[in-house]
């Protein structure tokens, strides 16, 4: 038998003791694993958005000529502040910029629902950005009270092709269902500009403009120009972070995750030198026989440091997967507001490097404490 | 003529600031192939000197050399207690989740040894202590005697040239005493290792070349003249 077999091995001689402090610290894995699932669904869910239609920024207004509050609005465009409908012309006038195209999006409630839906105000010409795919029906048409209706929401609603919806008391006709990948797009419906403005009776403002730039530009080059040339009016947006609001969101999430992470590290790191200690004690004897034969104090440290990190990252193994089945469950239970998690190595290298700091943090003690041991007195231990 | 294994001279050791004292001014020479017994009381320090001997405890002061290595000078204790002695104590002290074989390889992580090589180490002493069908046994499986010549078989893992061992028959019956001084006793005659026993029964000491007795942390009847080859009739 190898050294690293008996390092594995020693950890589980009691079972119950392990289990529980695998299920201690498995708990913390978990709760990371979850959270930051979620904080990436997110910032998935934004980007995709953002960059729909392979669009390579967005324009929005700039935030400093807006209230504090929140519009349904701004809810629906992750906070992006609203410009108005002639910034369109204006942006796509830039230099490198080939095409900008005006959405504007707003939350609203369909009649007997609980739920808010999305609802993305895009002329039927520029579909393309949309990034959509009809699997059923039809486009709609333009300025008309036509929508198309995604994946999720219909299924939801259980809506199909030739159904009618009411929003915000008037009624739409339902043209064709889509589906685009990116579960806020799937949970709205699509709808002409003009007919999404005249729900918040928002004629002439658009959320957010979409801009392609020319082949062979540069996209921070391109951006930089509109900065400078509009920073009073305008402010250009190309990953999530540019969106203040929306950051704040992502930076609260982060930080319960490390808030988390940290107390896992304190919660377990505790209970690993509980469990590590307890074991340490009971083989005392048996630490005096390894010393009695000829082992150094490096090899007895390395024994019980190894044996904290095999309970660790088992924890770390069996919580990862528990955070998997956590979110599934929640995301299939429904209460995530068609919001997909997105599992990115970063969480799962989190997750496994919290899990080993533990191993290391918990395990030290214990394991100089084993090396101090006098062999003699060991050898007398009852 | 044999060399001296083992060299101790004046040694003292004591216990609690210095108001229990354990060993009071001990020398003695054990020979290489000898087979010493250690006897005396409960408490009369003899437990302490095969400590000593075995690097486990270092004394207050006076000298030990075993092996030619002076254990006072000797920073790598536990490379020497590795190489040149075996312990063997009275309750047999095996791991219990280990099986037998893996009990007896212990010792031998110390050395640069294959997986391979320590198994077929560990089966052949495993088969020398007449024991080799119960290798995939687990400690408790065993009767106490076998428990015990699991222990030698252990103490022999890296070839020590001294074995020492601390009341080996103490937990055991007659009949399964005998077998084991037996198996010490062959181990000294047919391999040469040089057998240091601890006890305090006089009939598993009568079975020794040599007796070394010691009462209240010192060697009774003890002649500086004939501390080379202190003999104690029992």
């Amino acid at each position: 038998m190898s050294f690293l077999k008996l390092i594995l091995k020693n950890p589980f001689r009691s079972k119950s003791r392990a289990i529980l402090a695998i299920i201690g610290i498995g708990i913390g894995i978990a709760t990371i694993v979850a959270l930051g699932a979620m904080t990436a669904g997110m910032v998935a869910s934004v980007d995709d958005t953002l960059h729909a239609g392979g669009s390579d920024f967005t324009v929005a207004g700039n935030p400093n000529n807006t209230d504090t509050e929140m519009s349904q609005n701004q809810w629906a465009s992750f906070g992006a502040t609203p410009l108005n409908e002639s910034w369109v012309g204006k942006i796509e006038n830039v230099t490198g910029v080939k095409s900008a195209v005006g959405l504007y999006n707003t939350m609203a409630q369909p009649k007997g629902v609980n739920g808010y839906m999305v609802v993305i105000g895009l002329d039927p010409s520029n579909a393309q950005f949309a990034d959509l795919t009809i699997t059923n029906g039809t486009m709609y048409k333009l300025n008309s009270s036509e929508m198309i209706m995604g994946k999720l929401s219909a299924q939801e609603l259980n809506k199909t092709v030739g159904d009618n919806i009411s929003l915000k008391g008037k009624t739409y006709h339902i043209v064709g269902t889509f589906e685009t990948g990116d579960s806020n797009q799937d949970n709205g419906v699509y709808t002409s500009i003009k007919t999404a403005q005249d729900m918040d009776d928002a004629q002439g403002n658009v959320s957010m403009i979409y801009v392609k730039v020319d082949k062979g530009a540069d996209v921070d080059q391109v951006t930089k120009r509109i900065d400078n040339q509009y920073k009073d009016n305008v402010t250009t947006i190309t990953s999530v972070s540019d969106i203040s609001s929306m950051q704040s969101v992502i930076d609260m999430l982060n930080s319960a995750s490390w808030a988390i992470s940290l107390l896992a590290i304190v919660i377990g790191g505790l209970g690993i030198i509980n469990t590590m200690l307890m074991s340490v004690m009971e083989r005392t004897r048996e630490i005096g026989v390894l010393k009695a034969v000829g082992w150094s104090r490096k090899k007895i440290l390395t024994m019980i440091m190894g044996e904290s990190l095999v309970i660790t990252v088992v924890s770390a193994i069996i919580g990862s997967i528990l955070g998997v089945i956590a979110v599934e469950l929640i995301t299939m239970a429904g209460v995530m507001n068609g919001l997909s998690p997105a599992f990115t190595p970063t969480i799962f290298i989190e997750a496994f490097a919290v899990a080993i700091i533990v191993g290391l943090l918990g395990g030290i003690y214990p394991a100089i404490k084993a090396t101090k041991l006098q062999p003699t007195e060991a050898l007398r231990y009852e | 003529m044999s060399e001296n294994v083992v060299e101790v001279k004046n040694l003292i050791k004591t216990y609690e600031k210095g108001k229990v004292k354990a060993l009071d001014g001990i020398s003695f020479n054990i020979k290489e192939g000898e087979f010493v017994s250690i006897i005396g009381p409960s408490g009369s320090g003899k437990s302490t000197l095969l400590h000593m001997l075995g690097a486990l405890d270092i004394p207050d002061s006076g000298t030990i050399k075993v092996g030619g290595i002076d254990l006072e000078k000797n920073k790598k204790l536990n490379e020497f207690r590795a190489e040149k002695v075996g312990f063997i104590f009275q309750l047999h002290n095996l791991i219990p989740n280990l099986s037998v074989v893996e009990n007896i390889e212990i010792p031998m992580y110390t050395r640069k040894l294959s997986s391979k090589e320590q198994r077929e180490k560990a089966l052949s002493l495993l088969k020398d202590v007449g024991l080799e069908d119960k290798a995939k046994m687990k400690p408790n499986q065993l009767s106490g005697g076998e428990r015990q010549r699991i222990a030698i078989a252990r103490s022999l893992a890296n070839d020590p040239s001294i074995v020492l061992a601390d009341e080996p028959t103490g937990s055991l019956d007659s009949k399964t005493s005998s077998k084991i001084l037996e198996k010490l006793n062959s181990l000294n005659k047919e391999k040469n290792v040089t057998i240091i026993i601890v006890t305090h029964d006089m009939n598993v000491a009568k079975l020794a070349d040599r007796v070394i007795e010691v009462l209240d942390g010192k060697l009774l009847e003890n002649n500086d003249d004939s501390l080379m080859d202190n003999e104690i009739k029992v």
